[in-house]
C-alpha cells in the first residue's frame, strides 16, 4: 500500500461511516456505542414548574448547569435554589459514580506517561476527549463543575490540532483545566503555563534565548496578558509582552519526533534562559533568578487588578448578562483580589448577588449548551458519536477545534447563524433520527405528566398560549419546544 | 460588529471561494508542461511530453492533453496558474504535507476556516461553508457553521420535520424581540431557498455537461448551492489519485479527465456573471520528482502549479518566476524549486473576496509576501 491509500484506508477506518470526521470509531469506540445506547433509562414521575414566570428554582438550573433533567426542578425547589447552588460550589461533596464509571471507559484520556498518548491516533484522542465531554455535561451531578471546565476550556483555549498538541491536549484537559476548574486562579494559570499543549500550541516550546541577538517567541507572552489575565485593555504595554516573554525563555517541552518516550516532558533549559532583570507592569525581577521568574511573573500578573476585572466581567457575562451591570463585576472582582483569586468564592459573591437574580431567561445557549440541554431534558442515552458530533461541527462549536486562543465565544451574535442547525437537530432528536442517540418520547410525556407540562420542563416556566397552539400545529411538539425561541435561552 | 449589520440583510456575501485540493501529490510538470525547458526534456525521455503533444499556452508551457477541454476558459482570460508553486513543508509525506498546507503553516486549525472566521464581513449565513464528501478537510477545521455533505438533501430540515414545522417556527420567531427574531427570520428564509432548490430538477444550466464520478458531482452540488444565492463563502472538494509511483501517464489519466471535465462543467454551469463571483483555487501537497523513475513514474517532489479560475483574477496566462529544472535550481534529491509560496498565491484573492480581511491571523507565522500581478 503507498502512503496515500494507507492514509485513506486509515481515514475511513476512522471515519467509521461518519458524516464529518470528527469521530474516531475505534474497537473500544464501538463497544462502547453499544454499550452506552441501551435502552433510555425509565424516567420516573416528575412535576415540571407550574410558574408562568421562571422561578428562582428554574433560574438556578438554567445558569448553573447544561439544564435541567427530568425531576430537577421538583428537587431544586424542594431544597431551595440557595441550597442547591452551596452544593454545586462543592462538587467534591456530590457522589458522580455513574457519571465517572462512564468517562473511565475513555482509556486514552487516562493514558500516562504521556508517551503512552502516542499510542492513539490524533483522531481516536479528539473522539475520546469530545465524547467525555458530553458524557460529563450530561450526566455528571457536578454540573457547576462541568460549566466551569467549559468556561475555562474557552479561557485557555488549546485547538489541538497543532504540532504535538494533537496528542498531548488530554493532559492539559487533565492536570490543567479539571485540576483546578474551582481551585486557584494563580494555580491554573501556572498550570497551564506549563502545560505541554499549551506549550506547543502558543510557541512557548521555541521562546528561548540562545545568543545575545535572539528576541525571544512572543507569541504565549502577549496571549498570557491580553486573554489569559489583564484583557486587551487592561493597561499593559508591548515592552510588558516582551519582558514576559524573557520571564518564560528556557521553558520547553520534548518533541514527539526527537523523543518518543520522554514526548510531553517540560523541562527548563537554564542555559536558554534570559536571566537579566526584568521589570514586569511595573515590578521588579531582579537577575539571576532562572526557572524563579515563572513564579514572580504568575504572582504579578494572576493577582492584578486589570486580571480581577477582566475575569470579572467574563464570569458574569456567563452567568448573569451580556452586559453586566457595574456593581456585580466590581463585587466579583472584589473577592478575586481578597482571595488571591479562590474561583469557588468568586462564584459564591456573584451568585449572591442581586444582579445573578435580577435578570432571568436572557442568555442565548451557545449550541455545545442547546444540544446537551436538550438530551438532559428529555434523559436521553447517547454514545455521544460522529452523527451527534457532526451537528456541533454544524453550529460551529465542536468541542476543543476552536482555532484561535481566544476560545468560543460567549457572546450572543455569532451563534445566530445555527438557528437552522438548531431545529433541524430538534426535529431529527425528537424523531430518534440521530444514531446512537435515543429518547423514549412516551415515558417522557407520562412522567411529566401530559404534553403542557413536559412543555414547562422543557421551558423552566409554563408555555404561552402561542407555544402551546404552535407545538400542537406543527405536528412535532417536542421538536417545535426545542426549537422554539425560549428553548435557545437560559 | 452590531448585531443588526450581521442579521438585517439576507446577505449574498457576493463572492465565493471553491478549493480544489488534489490529493496524493499532483505532478505539476505534467499537467502544465515546460516544454520549453531542455532539462524536462532530458529528465523525462519516456513520460515526457513533447510540444506537439501538449496544448501551446505561450512557446514555453503546454497543458497536458488530457486537460484540453479547459484550454478555451484560458484563452477567455478565466483560468490561469502560477508555476512553482507550493509549500516549504520538506517531509514529501503526503499526510505531514498535506496538514501543513491545509493547516496554512505550523497553525492550528485550517487556513479556510480561519479566514472564514476572520474575515470581518461574516456573514450570517447557515450555509458559509461545506465541503463535499464523507469528511470535513483539515482546512476547513475550526470554521463557522460548516457541513461536510454528500448532496444537497444533507441541508433543510431534514427528513422527520412535519410540513406544517417550519410555518410555527414562522409563527414564534416574528414575535421574538431581541436577535432571535431577526435570526430566526434569516434562518427561514434560508430554508425556504434550500427548499426551493431541492424541488428544481438538478440537470445544470447552459449545456453543461457533469461526468458521472464523485468529483464532478461534487462540484454540481457546488455549483447548485452558488446558483441559489444561499450564502456559501466557500466550498471545499477533494480529487484523489495523483500519487503516480509508476507507470504515470496511465495513474493520472483518469483523474486529469476528472479535473477537466468537471471545471469546464463547472464553469459552464455557473455561467458568466455566477463564476465572475467565483473564486476556484486548484492545489496540491507537493509536486513530483523531475526525473521519471525506471517505472514510468515519479516519486515524491516539492514544487507543483497551481490553477486559478473564476473572476477577477488574470488568467490566460503562467503567473509568476520559473526557476527552471537545472541542476543547480533544484532543491531536494532533484525537485523543481518552490518559489511562490501557496500562501503567497491565496492572499491577493483572499483579499479580493473581503478585502479587510487580516491575512496575517488567516496565515500566522508566515511573512506574507501577497504575489502581484494576479
Amino acid at each position: 500500500m503507498n502512503e496515500t491509500s494507507r492514509r485513506r484506508f486509515l481515514q475511513a477506518t476512522a471515519a467509521g461511516g461518519a458524516l464529518a470526521g470528527v469521530g474516531g470509531f475505534s474497537a473500544m469506540s464501538s463497544w462502547l456505542a453499544s454499550f452506552l445506547s441501551a435502552d433510555p433509562e425509565a424516567i420516573g414521575p416528575f412535576r415540571a414548574s407550574t410558574s408562568a414566570e421562571i422561578d428562582e428554582a428554574s433560574h438556578a438550573i438554567n445558569r448553573l448547569t447544561f439544564g435541567p433533567r427530568p425531576g430537577d426542578h421538583q428537587r431544586v425547589s424542594a431544597m431551595g435554589a440557595k441550597a442547591f447552588i452551596a452544593e454545586q460550589l462543592d462538587p467534591d461533596s456530590i457522589a458522580d459514580h455513574e457519571s465517572e464509571k462512564r468517562s473511565r471507559h475513555f482509556e486514552a484520556l487516562a493514558a500516562w506517561p504521556a508517551g503512552e498518548l502516542l499510542e492513539y491516533s490524533p483522531a481516536e484522542l479528539l473522539d475520546q476527549l469530545t465524547r467525555d465531554k458530553l458524557q460529563r455535561a450530561l450526566n455528571s451531578k457536578r454540573q457547576l463543575f462541568e460549566v466551569m471546565v467549559d468556561f475555562w476550556s474557552d479561557h485557555f483555549n488549546i485547538d489541538p490540532s497543532k504540532g504535538d498538541s494533537r496528542w498531548l491536549k488530554p493532559l492539559d484537559d487533565r492536570h490543567v483545566i479539571r485540576r483546578h476548574a474551582m481551585g486557584n486562579f494563580s494555580e491554573l494559570l501556572k498550570a497551564s503555563a506549563l502545560s505541554p499543549s499549551m506549550l506547543w500550541y502558543l510557541d512557548g516550546r521555541v521562546n528561548r534565548r540562545d545568543s545575545e541577538h535572539e528576541k525571544p517567541n512572543e507569541n504565549y507572552g502577549r496571549e498570557l496578558l491580553e486573554l489569559h489575565t489583564l484583557g486587551v485593555d487592561g493597561g499593559y504595554t508591548q515592552q510588558d509582552v516582551m519582558e514576559a516573554a524573557r520571564c518564560l525563555t528556557g521553558w520547553t517541552v520534548h518533541e514527539r519526533k526527537k523523543a518518543r518516550f520522554a514526548v510531553g516532558k517540560v523541562e527548563f533549559q537554564a542555559q536558554r534562559h534570559d536571566d537579566g532583570e526584568k521589570i514586569v507592569l511595573g515590578h521588579k525581577i531582579p537577575a539571576g533568578l532562572g526557572k524563579g521568574d515563572l513564579d514572580r511573573l504568575i504572582q504579578i500578573v494572576a493577582h492584578h487588578p486589570a486580571t480581577a476585572m477582566h475575569l470579572a466581567t467574563k464570569l458574569c457575562r456567563r452567568f448573569i448578562a451580556d452586559h453586566p451591570p457595574l456593581p456585580v463585576v466590581s463585587a466579583v472582582a472584589g473577592t478575586f483580589l481578597e482571595t488571591g483569586g479562590d474561583i469557588r468564592k468568586v462564584l459564591i459573591t456573584l451568585f449572591s448577588h442581586e444582579a445573578f437574580w435580577a435578570t432571568r431567561g436572557g442568555l442565548v445557549k451557545r449550541p455545545l449548551h442547546f444540544v446537551v440541554s436538550a438530551l438532559r431534558a428529555c434523559g436521553a442515552e447517547t454514545n455521544a458519536g460522529p452523527e451527534l458530533q457532526d451537528y456541533l461541527l454544524r453550529m460551529g462549536h465542536a468541542p476543543f477545534q476552536y482555532p484561535t486562543p481566544d476560545g468560543y465565544p460567549q457572546e450572543p451574535e455569532p451563534w445566530m447563524a445555527t438557528l437552522l442547525w438548531r431545529w433541524r437537530f430538534a426535529s431529527e432528536f425528537a424523531a430518534n433520527g440521530i444514531k446512537g442517540t435515543a429518547i423514549e418520547m412516551k415515558t417522557l410525556v407520562s412522567a411529566a405528566g401530559g404534553k403542557r407540562e413536559l412543555a414547562a420542563h422543557l421551558l423552566g416556566r409554563t408555555p404561552t398560549e402561542a407555544e402551546v397552539m404552535a407545538a400542537l400545529d406543527s405536528g412535532a411538539p417536542l421538536a417545535l419546544m426545542l426549537a422554539s425561541p425560549a428553548f435557545q435561552l437560559c | 460588529m452590531s448585531a443588526t449589520a450581521i442579521l438585517s440583510e439576507e446577505r449574498d456575501l457576493d463572492r465565493s471561494l471553491v478549493v480544489v485540493f488534489l490529493r496524493g501529490g499532483a505532478d505539476g510538470l505534467h499537467l502544465l508542461v515546460p516544454h520549453g525547458d531542455d532539462a524536462y526534456h532530458r529528465a523525462r525521455p519516456t513520460i515526457g511530453l513533447k510540444k506537439s503533444e501538449l496544448t501551446d499556452l505561450d512557446g514555453f508551457f503546454g497543458l497536458n492533453p488530457q486537460l484540453a477541454a479547459l484550454h478555451p476558459l484560458w484563452q477567455d482570460g478565466l483560468l490561469g496558474a502560477v508555476h512553482a508553486a507550493g509549500s516549504e513543508d520538506e517531509t514529501r509525506s503526503h499526510f505531514e504535507a498535506q496538514d501543513f498546507m491545509e493547516h496554512g503553516g505550523l497553525a492550528a486549525g485550517g487556513w479556510l476556516g480561519r479566514f472564514l472566521r476572520v474575515r470581518p464581513d461574516a456573514g450570517n449565513s447557515p450555509l458559509t461553508a461545506v465541503a463535499i464528501g464523507a469528511q470535513l478537510p483539515e482546512c476547513l477545521r475550526g470554521a463557522p457553521s460548516c457541513a461536510a455533505v454528500q448532496s444537497l438533501e444533507d441541508f433543510g430540515l431534514g427528513r422527520h420535520a412535519p410540513p406544517g414545522f417550519a410555518k410555527q417556527l414562522a409563527a414564534l420567531y416574528s414575535s421574538t424581540p431581541g436577535l432571535l427574531g431577526p435570526a430566526g427570520a434569516s434562518a427561514l428564509a434560508a430554508l425556504e431557498r434550500i427548499d426551493q432548490l431541492n424541488k428544481q430538477a438538478a440537470s445544470p444550466d447552459h449545456g453543461a455537461v457533469y461526468g458521472k464520478d464523485a468529483f464532478n458531482q461534487g462540484l454540481q452540488q457546488i455549483a447548485r448551492l452558488l446558483k441559489a444565492k444561499v450564502g456559501l463563502q466557500a466550498a471545499a472538494i477533494s480529487l484523489d489519485g495523483w500519487d503516480s509511483h509508476l507507470t504515470q501517464q496511465t495513474i493520472i489519466e483518469g483523474p486529469m479527465s476528472r479535473l477537466a471535465s468537471g471545471l469546464e462543467a463547472f464553469a459552464k454551469d455557473l455561467g458568466p456573471e455566477r463564476l465572475a463571483h467565483t473564486n476556484v483555487v486548484v492545489m496540491t501537497e507537493f509536486g513530483r520528482r523531475i526525473a521519471e523513475n525506471s517505472a514510468g513514474g515519479t516519486d515524491h517532489g516539492h514544487g507543483s502549479a497551481m490553477f486559478l479560475l473564476g473572476g477577477g483574477i488574470k488568467g490566460g496566462k503562467v503567473h509568476g518566476e520559473w526557476p527552471g529544472l537545472d541542476e543547480s535550481q533544484l532543491t531536494g534529491p532533484g525537485d523543481l524549486a518552490v518559489r511562490h509560496n501557496y500562501r503567497d498565491v491565496l492572499a491577493p484573492i483572499l483579499t479580493h473576496l473581503s478585502p479587510a480581511t487580516p491575512l496575517q491571523e488567516v496565515f500566522p507565522g508566515h511573512d506574507l509576501r501577497p504575489m502581484g500581478g494576479l
